[in-house]
């Protein structure tokens, strides 16, 4: 639990850090300069359009994982509030709510994304839309899961019999529980965000120019492939970064848990 | 019987809400989608008149549920309509797109195997070794890698750099190398996990231990009780896989521009071509459903006992 | 008054009750004895309005059980608490669910009564004994006065010693507060020994009932011998007889 609080913290600094120690403005345009090779002004070099872009990856951070974590937290919350109505809402919510799972699980969730996002038009609200609504339903099913164990466990009986609401039972005895599980799910969610938001970017239907998102970065740089192949290794490399470092700390989390349940 | 009538309603329902998720989201699109089908079925600039006729026609001034059904109605019959760019029936151009996709989604999926497959097997021979270390971090890292990168990456190492094979397009046998290795690089990288992960577990099973001890040869226990054993995650990871599989192939087919599914579906959504967009998502989820209802079944003949996945 | 009236639970095509009655008034005990599977837990669970009933009614006067709040006293005490809270907020529950005000003097001498340091209730339900921990579950349930306890096997997690002191613990406040007490337990000398009723319980009717000191010196039916004798067997009546 505490790698992955730390690995957010870091991650969030860079977000919003990230930006301000940039050496130069992201979207500042420099003809002159157009593809510079890594030089000392330039550190990573420059873009087609003379943009730095050692700058704009630092900036491309709070785009892709600011909006990554955004979509994954809305995820979370729509997710755990689908899973505590299937799982405490009676038999009829039950069934609507996990064949609406079905439904969404029925397809590859980022094809479904491409398509949202397509349709409704290029643009971040577009973008926030189609990964959250495609992204909410691994929450709901561990909610419910867990949800329905506790239901018979004796601590949730006793919460009935005293007459405690639905919404206090849900807030004091099924979110502690779900804490640790919805934890581990998160960081697949968030990991997932990222690359879906680099995915979709790249496709044209994503984070619009001049904004520097990591995948509209890749999408410039693969016309200048030859030219310039270094400037395509660099937004990648952020984003595998990232995605390594979230799962690696999503793993070392799920590993623990299964350790502290073989105990208890 | 009454489980594998339930499944098949779970299928029928599961259809029934994507078709209608579809249907929202094309009412809720940008855009008049009345003016959308008088231009595909007249080829030329339509008078508003004409628009309005479509749009009493097609039911769509009658609100959102009876569109919905008067849409539902074709699609239901297999008539998915034409383009509404070209005017060309959709159908036979998916047909094209599809012989494109197949063979580079097979061709993944094969690769991928015959990676993970042994990688696996030589990784769990001694948990926690340099061997395994290296396939878990070899897999660590294919799982975060976008395939779209992987494959910019390759077509940068073997196609710009090294000229070795051609990059774009599908003209030759050849052209199929690059993405078909994109795509199974990534799907061998989660494979390789889950089947390391799933022959680990089966081993460890309790009951194995006194086994061994009873002199039951190691080949006779992996044939009675871990494969088995290991069948059921194996059937599970064949529906995940199938997802993945799409995923990527709409990724890698646009990186290298052959013209497949994903070509098509993205080229539909950027010319604003409606009909060629509903076409893939009913298929793909038709396709999802079948193998999901497939597996399920496969489920209950493997262990009757699981009569629901939910659960 | 608790009225059991006529009561059957099925489950699928098989009565896991049937035609159970039996009335219980304020401040007295009826203790349900019988083998496993019997029946107790559905008996309990259909007091509370856990289960549906197939037949019959179930009242407290003469509204639903589940208006007077009645409280229960589980056979896992630590499964009764939240892992993940303290034990203090646990007890409090029933208050706060029925928006009633705290007594701090009450609080004390339930405290008192049932020999708990009230510093204890700062732990988590990790960290306190079993015994410490069926205490506190007893504490819960008697916080908000509720005027019908159910127990449920309340003593068997408990080791010899710790259930003769618990079982003596409930009878001191069970006279103190006046509640009526439904203990459902297989255990008949404990039966036997703190209720003024018994009820055998098998195969989900009631064999014999009556009063428990006529139960253990003359019972009527074999069955109610043969579970008196295997009490007798393990030494269990020997406070009795």
């Amino acid at each position: 639990m505490r790698s992955v609080i730390v690995l957010a913290g870091v991650f969030v600094a860079l977000a919003v850090c990230g930006p301000l120690v940039a050496p130069h403005d992201p979207t500042a345009i420099n003809i002159a300069q157009r593809l510079s090779p890594p030089g000392p002004d330039w550190i990573l070099g420059t873009d087609a359009l003379g943009r730095d872009i050692l700058s704009r990856l630092l900036h491309g951070a709070r785009w892709s994982l600011g909006l990554a974590f955004l979509i994954s937290v809305i995820g979370l919350c729509m997710g755990t509030l689908m899973g505590l109505l299937a799982a405490q809402g009676g038999k009829l919510a039950d069934w609507i709510v996990m064949r609406t799972t079905d439904t969404f699980l029925a397809f590859p969730d980022l094809v479904a994304a491409v398509v949202i996002a397509g349709v409704l038009g290029a643009g971040t609200g577009s973008l926030i839309f189609a990964l959250t609504v495609t992204g909410w339903m691994r929450y709901a099913r561990v909610v419910r899961g867990i949800g329905l164990s506790l239901q018979t466990r004796g601590y949730v009986v006793q919460a009935k019999l005293a007459g405690l609401s639905p919404l206090a039972i849900a807030r004091w005895h099924y979110l502690p529980a779900l804490m640790p599980s919805l934890t581990v799910v998160w960081t697949g969610m968030f990991a997932r965000a990222i690359l879906g938001i680099s995915a979709l970017g790249f496709l044209g239907f994503g984070v619009q120019p001049p904004m520097p998102e990591w995948g509209t970065m890749l999408l410039d740089a693969r016309i200048h492939m030859r030219s310039t192949p270094l400037q395509m290794i660099w937004p990648g490399l952020a984003v595998v970064i990232c995605v390594l470092a979230i799962n690696l700390a999503g793993d070392a989390l799920r590993d623990r848990l299964a350790g502290q349940e073989e105990q208890a | 019987m009454r489980v594998i009538l339930s499944l098949l309603l779970r299928a029928a329902v599961v259809l029934a809400g994507t078709a209608l998720a579809t249907f929202t989201l094309l009412w809720h699109a940008p855009g008049d989608p009345a003016l959308a089908i008088a231009l595909a079925r007249f080829r030329s600039v339509v008078p508003d008149a004409v628009i309005e006729q479509v749009r009493v026609e097609a039911g769509f001034d009658a609100g959102f549920w009876p569109a919905f059904l008067s849409w539902l109605g074709p699609i239901l019959l297999g008539d998915f309509g034409q383009s509404s760019v070209t005017g060309r029936d959709v159908w036979p151009e998916l047909v094209t797109a599809m012989s494109y996709t197949f063979p580079l989604a097979l061709s993944g999926l094969a690769i991928g195997v015959a990676l993970s497959i042994p990688l696996a097997l030589l990784a769990t021979r001694h948990p926690g070794g340099w061997l395994d270390r290296f396939a878990v971090a070899l897999a660590s890292i294919g799982v975060a890698i976008p395939q779209f990168w992987l494959g910019l990456l390759l077509i940068l190492l073997f196609a710009v750099q090294l000229g070795w094979l051609p990059a774009m397009g599908a003209r030759t046998p050849t052209h199929l190398i690059l993405p078909a290795l994109t795509l199974g690089l990534t799907v061998s990288a989660s494979l390789t996990r889950i089947l390391r992960s799933g022959i680990l577990e089966a081993r460890g099973r309790p009951f194995l231990p006194a086994f061994r001890r009873r002199g039951v040869s190691e080949a006779h226990l992996t044939r009675n009780h871990i494969a088995p054993h290991a069948a059921i995650p194996v059937v599970t990871v064949f529906g995940l896989e199938l997802a993945f599989l799409l995923e990527g192939v709409v990724m890698v087919e646009v990186i290298f521009a052959r013209p497949g599914l994903g070509i098509f579906l993205v080229g539909a959504i950027e010319a604003r071509d409606f009909p060629k967009v509903q076409a893939v998502v009913i298929l793909a989820a038709l396709l999802f459903v079948t193998v999901n209802l497939l597996i399920d079944l496969l489920y209950q003949v493997i262990d009757p006992r699981i009569g629901d996945r939910d659960a | 008054m608790l009225t059991v009236d006529g009561i059957s639970v099925a489950r699928g095509r098989t009565d896991v009750l049937r035609d159970i009655s039996f009335t219980l008034a304020p401040g007295r005990t009826l203790a349900v004895v019988g083998e496993s599977g019997a029946g107790k837990s559905t008996l309990i669970a259909a007091v509370l309005g856990l289960v549906a009933l197939s037949k019959g009614d179930i009242t407290w006067m003469n509204r639903p059980v589940r208006h007077c709040r009645p409280a229960l006293v589980m056979q896992e005490p630590r499964s009764a608490f939240n892992p993940a809270l303290t034990l203090h907020r646990s007890v409090m529950e029933p208050l706060r669910a029925g928006r009633l005000p705290g007594d701090p003097v009450r609080l004390t001498r339930l405290c008192d009564g049932l020999e708990l340091l009230p510093d204890l209730l700062e732990r988590r339900p990790s960290e306190v004994s079993i015994g410490q921990a069926q205490r506190i579950g007893i504490l819960r349930a008697l916080i908000a006065t509720p005027p019908l306890v159910l127990f449920d096997e309340p003593l068997s997690a408990l080791d010899a010693v710790t259930q003769k002191h618990t079982a003596r613990l409930i009878a001191d406040l069970q006279r103190e507060e006046g509640f009526a007490a439904l203990i459902v337990t297989h255990d008949l000398g404990y039966a036997a020994a703190y209720a003024d009723e018994i009820a055998v319980l098998q195969a989900g009717q009631i064999a014999e009932m009556g009063p428990a000191q006529d139960f253990v010196t003359s019972p009527k039916t074999a069955y109610g011998l043969t579970l008196r004798e295997a009490a007798f067997a393990l030494g269990a009546l020997e406070h009795v007889a």
